[in-house]
This record gives C-alpha cells, sequence and structure tokens, in this order.
C-alpha cells in the first residue's frame, strides 16, 4: 500500500464540512433566535427548589475520593471484558494472570478502606 | 619497590596524624619527612647513572583502557625525587615556632603534597602523570586557603582555577595522543614518545599549546603568572615555600618530560616564541622585584625570574641548557626555600615584613645574618656556590641557541644581584628600627632548618658533581629521542 | 526482572506497612527491599532472555544500569528521616512505596525491548515523580513545582508517544531491535525510508532529553528541583537522570545507529548549549538547590557527549559517570538536608551557599563529605567524577566531537568556581554552626559515600572492568 498526500483528501473536505456546519448552525441561532430575558428566563432551573450562591462552590474533598475511586475501579473492570471474551482461548494462563489482577485490585481495595478515605465522618 | 615507598610513605605518615589526631603531629611530620630523606639518599646512593629508568614499579590501573600505575627513577626524575625530599623536612622545621589551628589537618596537608609531587616526579604513564599533577593542587590550595592571609580565599582561588583551567587543556593533549596508540590503547610515557614521531608540524603545533599553557602556568612563565605573587604572599610560609621550592618545577620538570619529547617539530615552530616569554619574564620579574618593599613578595618576583631563565634554557634544547635547568631546579628549590623561610623567622618576631621598617637585625643576631648572605649569595649566582653552576649552564645553553637570547638573559645576575642584595641590606644592616629592636637570636628549630640549607648551597657549589654525573647521561637520552 | 516484580509487590507491601503503630520500622524495611531488589538483580548476570512476549530484555547492560538505580535508591533511602515528624501531616508509608514503584518505572526504562514498554516505565517514573514533588503540601513552592513539572512533563511523554507512533509508522515495529534491522537494511538501498522516520526520532529525543534535563528543554529543572523536598530532588537528580540516559542510550545506539548520520548534528550542538547554558546559570546562583539543579543540567550535557559520541565504550562510560554522579550528587544532598534543617532564616531552611560557613569547625565529617563530593563533581582527580569525565572525553575523541570537547573543558573550568562555593563557605568562612546530631546510619551513609568516591577515584577499574 503507497498513499500519496492526496488520497486524504477526502477526509480534508469532509472535517472541513463538519466545522463549517458547527459555525453555520451556531451563527444562525444566534441571528435568528429572539432574545428575551427575566427571571425565569435566566434561572438556572425552571423548576424545583430556587438555587442558592454560585456554582463554583468549594465541596468536601471526600466527594471528589469517593468519585476518583469509582472511576479507578470501574476503569478496572472493564479489562474483564476482553477477558471474558477470549477466557477459553486465554485458557489457564490468562485465568491465573487474572486472578493476579484481581488480588491487586482487592489489595488495593483493602488500603483504601484501611486507610478510612470511606469513612465519611471521623 | 622503592619509589612506590617513596610514595605512600608520607601519605601513610599523614593519614596516622590524621586518624589518631595525635598531640605532636610536628613531630610525626618531621620523623616522616626525615625518613623520607633517607629513602631518597638510598635511592640516590643506589642509582647507577645511566639513562635507564630505575627502581621501577608497575600495576595494572584501568585494564581495560591500557592505563597502568607505573612509576620508575630516572637520571630527570632522580633529581627532582632528591629535590623534593631535602625541601620537605626543612619546611616542616621551619613551621616548628607556630602553633597553627588545627596542626594535624596541616601536617598531613604538607605531607599528603610531597606523596603528590613525588608522584609527579617518577610517573612513566601520562595518565599517572596527570592525577598526580592535578592532586598535588588540592592539598597545597587547602593549605593555603584555610592558613594564609586576610585576602586568601580570593587569591588563592584564582590561583586554583587558573592551574586547573591550564591544566585540563593538557587533559585534552593527552587524550588525544593516548586515543592514537595501536589496538586497546596504552598509555605508558615511552609509548607515547613513540606515537608522537608521527605527528606533523600542524597537529604538533596545536599539542604545543596544550601542553604549554598548563606548564606555563603552573611554572609561571610570562604572561600567565598573575596568580603567582599574590599567592606566595597570602599563603602560609610553608605553603609558600613548597609552591616556590618545589611545586613549581612541576612545571619545568613538564616541560622536559612531556613538551620536549612530544612535539620537538612543535618546539621547533615555537620554541623562540617560548624563549621570548620566558626572557621577558626574566626581566619583567627582575624589574618589579627591585621595587619591591614587601620581603616575601621581593622573593616570589624573584623566584618568577629564575624560573624565566630555567625555562628559556630547556627551550634552547642544548646539552649546556638542559643540565643546567636541572641543576638549577635543584638550586633555585634550596635558595628560595631558605629565602622565605628567613622572611618568615624575621616575621615571626617583628609581624612585618616591610623592608623600609625593617633593618639592624645584625646587630643581635649574626647567625642569621650568616645564614641570609650565604643563602643570597646562592641565590644571585656567586661562583662556589650552587646557584652558579646551574646559572653558567644555563647561559651558556642559551648563548649557544641565540646571542642576543643570551645577552638578555645575562641581565639575570646583574639584577639578581641588585634586588637580593637590596634586600639583605634593608632588612639586617643599617638602623635598628622599632621593630627590629630585641630582635631574639635564632631558636633551636631554625638553626636546625637553615643551616642545612646553607651547607647544601655551599656544598652543591663546590661539589657540583655530586649531581652532574647523573644528569648527563639522562639529558643525552633525552636528547636523541628529541633529535 | 524478577526484580521489577518483587519492588512492585514490595511497594504494595510498604503501603500495608504504614497501617503499623511503629514507624520506625518503615526506613529499614524500605532499605531491605531494594537490597533484597538488588540481589534479584544481580543473580539475572550473565544470563539474557526476553521476557513477556518480547517486551523486557534482561542482558548485562540492564543488570548494570538497574544495579546503578537500585545503589543510588538505596542511598537516598538512608538518608531519608521519615518525611516529616508531624503525625498526622505526613505519609512516610506512601512516599517510601512510591518511590519504589518509580524505581520499578526506572527498571523498566533500562530493560525494554519494546518502545510501550519505554513509555510505560517513562510514565510510571514521571507520574510517582509529580506526586514526590508535591509532597510538602504546605508549601507553595513545592504545589507550583509540582504543577510545572506536571505540565511540563505531560507534554513532553505527549511528544514522546507522538514520535513512537510515528517510528511504528515508519518501520512498522516498536521493538528496537525490529526498528534498527529496518533502518540499517534500508541504510542498504533496498527501499526508501519516509521522512516520518526523521521526525518519529526527533520527536522522541525530544522527549528523553525532556526528561534528562537537556537544554533547550531543561527550562522546568530548576524551579522543580528547587521547589520539591530536598530528598525527593536528590532522588530526581540521580534515578531519573541515570534512567533517562539509558533509554536514550539503548534507543539510539541500537534503533537509530543506522541513521547516525541525521541525528548526530542535533545532539552536538545541543549537548554543546546544554554545558554552555548549565554551566554559565550556575555561576550565578545564590541558593545551593538551585546551583545544584544547574550542575545537573551540566553533568546531562557531559553524558550526552559520550552518547554522541555512540562508541562501543559508550554505555560504561554512561554507567561509571551515572554512579559518579550519583553517589557524590546524594552526599551533597545529604549534607544539605541536615545544615539547612539546622540553620533557618525566616522560618524556612537556609538553602543558600551561605548556611554552609563555617560547618568545618564543628562538623568536621559533614564538610569533609561535602568537599569530596563537590570535587567529585567537578571532576578533580582523586575523586570519581575524574574519570567519570576523562572516560566520557575519550570517547568523544574517538569520535572526533572537538567542538564538544573544548567547550566541556572550558565549562569544566567554570564550573569549579561554583562547585567551591560550598567549600569555601565551610571551610574557610567564619560561621555558627553548633555540633550537628547525626543518626549513626544516616553518618553511615555519608562515610560509605565519601569513601566509594575516593575509593574509584583512586581505582576505577573496581567497577569500570565490569561495566
Amino acid at each position: 500500500m503507497n498513499y500519496q498526500p492526496s488520497d486524504y483528501l477526502p477526509i480534508l473536505v469532509q472535517l472541513g464540512a463538519a466545522i463549517a456546519f458547527i459555525v453555520a448552525t451556531m451563527l444562525a441561532t444566534h441571528w435568528l433566535g429572539p432574545k428575551r430575558h427575566s427571571k425565569l428566563k435566566d434561572d438556572v432551573f425552571e423548576c424545583g427548589i430556587e438555587s442558592i450562591g454560585d456554582a463554583r462552590t468549594p465541596i468536601s474533598v471526600k466527594y471528589f475520593l469517593v468519585a476518583i475511586l469509582f472511576v479507578l475501579f470501574d476503569v478496572e473492570i472493564i479489562f474483564m471484558y476482553p477477558w471474558a471474551v477470549n477466557f477459553k482461548a486465554l485458557g489457564w494462563d490468562g485465568f491465573m494472570e487474572m486472578i493476579v489482577f484481581m488480588g491487586l485490585l482487592l489489595l488495593g481495595f483493602i488500603y483504601v478502606i484501611k486507610k478510612g478515605v470511606l469513612k465519611w465522618e471521623k | 619497590m622503592l619509589t612506590i615507598s617513596l610514595i605512600l610513605l608520607p601519605i601513610i605518615a599523614g593519614l596516622i596524624i590524621l586518624l589518631t589526631k595525635g598531640d605532636n603531629p610536628k613531630t610525626i611530620a618531621s620523623i616522616a619527612a626525615f625518613v623520607e630523606l633517607i629513602l631518597g639518599g638510598y635511592a640516590y646512593n643506589q642509582f647507577v647513572p645511566n639513562g635507564s629508568s630505575q627502581f621501577g614499579a608497575s600495576y595494572n590501573w584501568i585494564a581495560s583502557a591500557g592505563i597502568k600505575f607505573s612509576v620508575g627513577i630516572d637520571g630527570i626524575s632522580l633529581i627532582l625525587v632528591c629535590l623534593t625530599t631535602l625541601v620537605v623536612p626543612f619546611i616542616i622545621l621551619s613551621t616548628f615556632g607556630r602553633t597553627e589551628k588545627n596542626a594535624p589537618t596541616f601536617y598531613a596537608l604538607i605531607l599528603f603534597m610531597q606523596a603528590a609531587l613525588i608522584g609527579v616526579f617518577t610517573a612513566k604513564d601520562i595518565f599517572l602523570f596527570y592525577f598526580f599533577f592535578e592532586v598535588a593542587l588540592i592539598p597545597v590550595y587547602f593549605l593555603a586557603a584555610i592558613w594564609g592571609g586576610e585576602n586568601r580565599i580570593k587569591v588563592t582561588f584564582k590561583f586554583f582555577i587558573y592551574t586547573l583551567f591550564g591544566s585540563l587543556f593538557m587533559l585534552l593533549g593527552l587524550v588525544y595522543l593516548y586515543m592514537k596508540t595501536p589496538g586497546l590503547h596504552s598509555s605508558a610515557i615511552s609509548e607515547i614518545y613513540q606515537i608522537a614521531e608521527g605527528l606533523n608540524g600542524k597537529q604538533q603545533g596545536y599539542l604545543f599549546w596544550a601542553f604549554f599553557i598548563a606548564f606555563a602556568i603552573k611554572m609561571p612563565v610570562f604572561p600567565f603568572h598573575t596568580w603567582q605573587p599574590d599567592t606566595y604572599v597570602e599563603s602560609p610560609t610553608a605553603a609558600t615555600m613548597l609552591m616556590s621550592g618545589v611545586m613549581l618545577k612541576m612545571g619545568t620538570y613538564g616541560l622536559i618530560r612531556i613538551l620536549l619529547p612530544i612535539v620537538p617539530l612543535g618546539v621547533q615552530t615555537w620554541g623562540t616564541t617560548a624563549i621570548t616569554l620566558s626572557v621577558i619574564g626574566i626581566v619583567y620579574g627582575s624589574i618589579i622585584a627591585i621595587q619591591q618593599r614587601d620581603m616575601k613578595r621581593l622573593i616570589a618576583y624573584s623566584s618568577f625570574a629564575h624560573v624565566g631563565l630555567i625555562s628559556a634554557g630547556i627551550f634552547s634544547r642544548t646539552l649546556e641548557g638542559l643540565q643546567g635547568s636541572l641543576m638549577q631546579m635543584l638550586a633555585h628549590g634550596i635558595n628560595v626555600v631558605g629565602l622565605f623561610a628567613i622572611s618568615e623567622f624575621i616575621f615571626q618576631r617583628t609581624k612585618s615584613r616591610d623592608l623600609s621598617r625593617l633593618g639592624g637585625i645584625t646587630q643581635t643576631t649574626p647567625n642569621l645574618t650568616v645564614y641570609f648572605v650565604i643563602i643570597m649569595l646562592g641565590s644571585v649566582a656567586m661562583p662556589l656556590t650552587n646557584g652558579f653552576v646551574g646559572e653558567f649552564l644555563l647561559l651558556k645553553g642559551i648563548y649557544t641557541y641565540n646571542v642576543w637570547f643570551g645577552a638578555v638573559s645575562g641581565l639575570t645576575i646583574i639584577l639578581g644581584a641588585v634586588y637580593m642584595l637590596r634586600m639583605v641590606q634593608k632588612s639586617m644592616f643599617g638602623e635598628t628600627s622599632k621593630l627590629t629592636q630585641g630582635f631574639a637570636d635564632l631558636a633551636l628549630h631554625e638553626k636546625m632548618t637553615l643551616f642545612p640549607l646553607a651547607f647544601m648551597v655551599i656544598w652543591f657549589g663546590i661539589a657540583p658533581n655530586t649531581f652532574l654525573p647523573i644528569i648527563e647521561p639522562a639529558v643525552k637520552q633525552l636528547l636523541t629521542i628529541i633529535k | 526482572m524478577n526484580s521489577i516484580i518483587a519492588l512492585s509487590l514490595f511497594g504494595i507491601a510498604n503501603l500495608f506497612l504504614g497501617f503499623l503503630n511503629n514507624r520506625k520500622i518503615l526506613m529499614p524495611a524500605t532499605l531491605a527491599f531494594i537490597l533484597f531488589a538488588l540481589g534479584l538483580n544481580l543473580a539475572d548476570w550473565n544470563t539474557e532472555v526476553l521476557w513477556f512476549n518480547n517486551m523486557l530484555r534482561t542482558n548485562n547492560l540492564s543488570v548494570n544500569f538497574t544495579t546503578v538505580i537500585l545503589v543510588a535508591t538505596l542511598l537516598v533511602v538512608a538518608i531519608s528521616r521519615g518525611f516529616g515528624d508531624d503525625e498526622e501531616h505526613s505519609h512516610p508509608a506512601e512516599y517510601y512505596a512510591i518511590m519504589l514503584f518509580s524505581v520499578v518505572g526506572a527498571i523498566m526504562m533500562v530493560t525494554f525491548e519494546n518502545l510501550l514498554m519505554l513509555f510505560i516505565g517513562l510514565e510510571i517514573l514521571s507520574v510517582s515523580m509529580y506526586v514526590l514533588t508535591g509532597s510538602d503540601k504546605r508549601n507553595l513552592r513545592s504545589n507550583e513545582a509540582a504543577l510545572k513539572y506536571f505540565l511540563m512533563g505531560a507534554f513532553a511523554t505527549g511528544i514522546l508517544l507522538f514520535g513512537v507512533a510515528l517510528v511504528y509508522g515508519a518501520t512498522g515495529s516498536f521493538s528496537i531491535y525490529g526498528i534498527g534491522n529496518f533502518v540499517t537494511e534500508n541504510r542498504m538501498g533496498q527501499s526508501e525510508i519516509t521522512p516520518m522516520l526523521y521526525v518519529g526520532i526527533l520527536l522522541i529525543i525530544i522527549g528523553l532529553l525532556f526528561k534528562v534535563s537537556a537544554a533547550p528543554f531543561h527550562f522546568w529543572t530548576p524551579d522543580v528541583y528547587e521547589g520539591a523536598p530536598t530528598i525527593f530532588t536528590a532522588f530526581m537528580s540521580t534515578v531519573v537522570k541515570t534512567a533517562g540516559f539509558a533509554a536514550l542510550y539503548r534507543l539510539l545506539s541500537v534503533s537509530f545507529v543506522g541513521e547516525y548520520g541525521k541525528w548526530v548534528y542535533l545532539l552536538y550542538f545541543l549537548c554543546a548549549a546544554t554545558l554552555i547554558i548549565a554551566n554559565i546559570t550556575a555561576v550565578y546562583q545564590q541558593s545551593f538547590k538551585r546551583m545544584m539543579a544547574f550542575s545537573s543540567i551540566s553533568h546531562a550535557g557531559y553524558l550526552l557527549m559520550t552518547v554522541t559520541s555512540n562508541q562501543a565504550t559508550t554505555q560504561s562510560s554512561i554507567l561509571f559517570y551515572s554512579l559518579a554522579y550519583s553517589i557524590a550528587t546524594v552526599t551533597a544532598f545529604a549534607v544539605m538536608i541536615l545544615v539547612s534543617e539546622n540553620k533557618t532564616s525566616n522560618g524556612k531552611p537556609d538553602e543558600s551557599f551561605d548556611a554552609f560557613k563555617g560547618l568545618a569547625k564543628n562538623n568536621p565529617l559533614l564538610a569533609f563529605a561535602l568537599a569530596v563530593s563537590m570535587l567529585s563533581l567537578a571532576g578533580i582527580p582523586l575523586t570519581a567524577g575524574f574519570w567519570g569525565k576523562f572516560f566520557i572525553f575519550s570517547d568523544a575523541f574517538k569520535r572526533g566531537l572537538i567542538l564538544d570537547l573544548i567547550v566541556a573543558v572550558l565549562m569544566s573550568a567554570v564550573g569549579v568556581y561554583y562547585y567551591f562555593k560550598p567549600i569555601i563557605a565551610s571551610y574557610m568562612k567564619e560561621g555558627n554552626i553548633q555540633e550537628i546530631t547525626i543518626k549513626p546510619i544516616y553518618k553511615l551513609t555519608l562515610i560509605i559515600t565519601t569513601i566509594l568516591t575516593i575509593l574509584l577515584g583512586l581505582m576505577p577499574d573496581l567497577v569500570k572492568s565490569i561495566f
């Protein structure tokens, strides 16, 4: 296979078209849409309790820790999908490797619990 | 084995002083230095005066790179080994009158310095030579920078960087030559001599400057001398004696051992330039010395002038010039140590080295006057003193090379007589000044320092044959390599 | 190779050791772990094995580099002192664990066979270093340093990865030998080389030069070195540098040696630029730590010189130089930690040269260790640093890198100027430093490093014959 730079031209055209579409839509809504402001219109939510203060208030770092831990374990679990699909092909070797992987993950989990990260109130 | 023990003995003694923190480091140091002197004397006694290298020893140092720890003594080395072993005991003796702070380190450093110097003079491998050449800087730097005078930090630092800078270029030159050796490379000096024969004039020209700058800074030759007077003045006198008496001979020794045989073509091209610089140094140093009021500074400039003569003699590449340079290295080492010792003794009593404030010392201490005059006469090359033999040969050598250079160099005798006599006259004779009243007579250790030095001044003057038969075959051997 | 597995497990073990009430056990345990890993590593001597489907390769070269890295880590751990006495806010177990993990990354960088492993090793090492740099949480400078290091480092890693991708695109291989074969075969004229390969090589070189902080990619170094806690500065300047140069050397000498004529000019000038910039700037520093940062850059310049010359002896030169440099650097930082903590100005540790004033009077051991390490860094004979420089100059001479050599010699002389500042301050200036109490293990480490530096200065063949 020998690609010439000219072979990539369609991609460029596609890219240009995509950008043009986005720009055109944004500009169109900006120009075409009517602009009316009222207290209700500018509210963050149109229903429910009234919002108080700024959206960027400091939040306890514990939320972030839990969120990060969730993402961490969540992502690592994704490894199991391809493994499960190829379970038979991988055989015992694959099984042992997954055991090691899960063991490490478990150790990490124990560490997190012992460290008291998930304890909400100390 | 003898050479190895010459190098190791001071190191071991120094370590003993440091580790035991003995109450009397002076005694241990001087005993070690005298044992070293006996070893040096033994080497002199056993030495067979031919061109060969003797008492050799060789061990693998960096086997994979063909670098060996190989040492040996030939005629040229022997002269400098004798000088080192002769001078160091008296340097140590001369310090007995002072109590230094942190004395064990002080004396250990002097001994380490001695070991490094002997290493330089006996090395038969270029990298071993370079190794010792640089290592010698460290103890003397610390000696000068810790125990020196007020301005010591700045001055000694300048000295260190200056000399290191020069020798780095020498390292480049040496590595260049080393890379030219066949096979796995070898850095034996004899092998390097052979390799150097294959170099053309241009390569030798570059190498000449790489080496010449390193040695010229060490000696020092005009215009690389600017570190010297300040360093000599600011250093404690023991360090000054080591520098002027022995360390600067590393430079002249390097010229003879490295520069002349390796780059004869380079010397042919640039030798005249080198001699011109040396001769300028002679005249320049002498004229400045005449105007000095500070004794130590005066001696420093006189030393600068004398070394210019030695260097000019070496670059004349004549038998007489080289013989003379070796004789003069020995003589100059002894004389300058003596002169600095005397200036130190006077300073200890009067707290001054200012010639205009001294005078009349001879009335209370005729002893000191006698020694001073003898050593001074040696320094101005009076016949029947050690300086005469060397200077005569040197001037003859330079004269053979070029009449005009010879004539200008000859000024050294006249100018030397002027500043030396002026120094003796101003300090010893005349009216007693406030400072010199009640000048105490020489103490035992001072007599023990000055008497042997003065004795050597006369002995080597009457019997130059103590060393000439050793020098001659070695120099002839060297000349065959050069030609 | 086994040392990678062992160190990963030890790192986890370290985390759990932190739950014990007795914190004093952590440091000895970490030392024991490292020693054990060192033993495992040495057991691989004279065996050439490819691991994990040709991902890693252990041979004598990798064993040597791993040894240097582990020795440096051992020394750094030995001079660490529990990372703060504050019970609540210090996490010694975690820091030791992260250090062990980062060593895993460093070892992967010296054993990689596949470019992806290089990337992973580099990331493990770098991410750990970002954390450790910011470990002094209450200190603004430390935070700033960590953020700066992270942003710049992430950028450099991206560039490196892009380079890897391009090289893969051009050669169709991730294996360093595969790439090497492709490049040399194409040199024989069998097919064309796309310019993509050269761009890839350029980007990889840039990414790695950033990690070893060579000019002009060095701007993060002084700030990060100064901001990071000193103990991690010592770690950074020894382990990261050694691993980075090992990786650079392996890539250039195995994969891209066929294109030597193309990349040599880049390195040739960068080497000279690094030496000049680092040494000249170092002269103007007032802070010891900042001076050490520039000194680290300048040593990258010397190491770059031997990489540029690409001789058969280059690997042993890099090894010897890294070892000599690591030992001396750790010693210098160890002394600095003691002195600066002892002497505070405005409540902060004093890290300027003035802090060393009068050190020799009541602390002869510290002053001597400092002096020896400075002499070694300056490359004065009698110390290991001299032979390091000597071997590097020899390599450069074989290749005839005259410009670099002359610059290097001039800059060595400049180097002496700033390396002597602490020596002068400690030996020749008056000061009022009382006797500093030193823990036995700390003292032992200082004595060992000092003796090693002098021993290697007297007999370089002790290790040179192995490397």
